[in-house]
């Protein structure tokens, strides 16, 4: 048996943390849940002490979800965990499928599997806005990493100890997870995805509205193409 | 027209250059003693003020070049402060982005070590309430 984290990064999310962590507690209890709170003013790190996890962990400001996920992949490898999570806190994510991540991922022919929505049944309708960018970072990533992944951009995902490795070192601050696979690609990693079904945000606002639509493609792009001429042992001044 | 001739320039521009790179040395100077300004940030702006000072010291470099690209000298005057300025800000940006890696490895050490503290404060003496974070 696999030692399994869910990891949940939440910044605000006092209307649905306390659903999340009740849905995880009756699907998967055999899981242990660290939840990362990005800096929250509002009433999530209470509210989690009352419906305590395994770990709350309490960023000091707020460093973006990249940065959020990163404290919980630093915290899944000093505590011996062989397999590492991500569920968001807005619960989208459908935590009575969160266990298909992780046997998949035991099947150890990969390093990361990701639940996708690009599915026929997975009744996902994203806005307009995020589907373009979306779409065209998809295809690039895609591309770039040699084939097989149509959600580039799922943030429900599981990775094992080497992936952990990997984004412990090195994980981008905003919009992480199209860049998190070429980073993985570089260090020789591999991912899979298997359909799962989403459900829509149950509250609190999405981190995601048109006028950043612009800056989340150019940002991911240019990341993504710096990433390819990046020599793979990390950033200059990384341990 | 003296301006627009390429032989010389004129003294009162160079005088102006003079002034405003011996300004620049003394109040970065200053700066320092004060202690508002680090060492290594401000050998950057020295390195401009004694480039500028050469310039108003040898004028010659400055028309030598304007007639290379035949420019104003003036042209060139500006051109070379602007580059100075841009390199300089440059610095800038690779230190703010060097820092923000920093205080972003720091934010994430911290959250955990206080989570680390926490759990060992709950396990050595259960009844002590917790005022840690």
């Amino acid at each position: 048996m696999p030692r399994v984290l869910v990891i949940i990064p939440a910044y605000n999310e006092q209307e649905t943390i306390v659903g999340v962590l009740a849905s995880l507690k009756k699907h998967v209890p055999d899981y242990d849940v660290v939840v990362v709170d990005d800096g929250s003013a509002d009433q999530t790190a209470s509210l989690v002490r009352a419906n305590p996890p395994t770990a709350l962990v309490r960023l000091p400001h707020n460093l973006g979800i990249g940065g959020a996920m990163q404290t919980g992949f630093k915290y899944a490898l000093r505590n011996g965990y062989d397999i590492a999570v991500q569920c968001d806190a807005d619960g989208q994510h459908p935590v009575e499928q969160l266990h298909l991540l992780v046997e998949r991922l035991s099947k150890d022919d990969t390093d990361m599997v990701i639940g996708s929505r690009y599915v026929a049944d997975s009744g996902y309708v994203p806005s307009f806005s995020r589907r373009v960018g979306k779409s065209v970072l998809s295809r690039l990533v895609d591309m770039l990493i040699g084939g097989g992944i149509t959600d580039t951009t799922s943030g429900f995902r599981a990775i094992n100890r080497k992936a952990l490795k990997v984004f412990a070192s090195r994980y981008p601050d905003d919009y992480p997870e199209a860049e998190a696979l070429v980073i993985m690609h570089m260090a020789g990693l591999s991912a899979v995805e298997i359909p799962v079904k989403m459900l829509p945000r149950q509250g609190g606002v999405t981190s995601i509205r048109p006028p950043h639509a612009a800056y989340y493609m150019i940002k991911v792009g240019l990341a993504i193409l710096v990433d390819l001429f990046r020599r793979p042992k990390g950033i200059r001044g990384e341990p | 027209m003296e301006g627009y001739t390429q032989t010389g320039i004129q003294t009162v521009h160079r005088v102006g250059i003079l002034g405003l790179s011996l300004l620049l040395v003394l109040v970065v100077l200053e700066l320092v003693r004060r202690g508002y300004l680090r060492e290594r940030y401000a050998l950057l702006w020295l390195g401009t003020a004694g480039l500028s000072l050469l310039i108003g010291i040898f004028p010659g470099i400055i028309t030598a070049l304007a007639a290379l690209f035949h420019f104003q000298y003036l042209t060139v005057l500006f051109t070379m402060y602007f580059v100075f300025t841009l390199a300089i800000v440059l610095c800038f940006t690779i230190v703010i982005s060097r820092m923000s890696e920093r205080n972003r490895q720091l934010a994430q050490e911290l959250a955990l070590l206080a989570r680390q503290v926490e759990e060992l404060r709950q396990k050595s003496e259960g009844d002590i309430p917790d005022s840690i974070s």
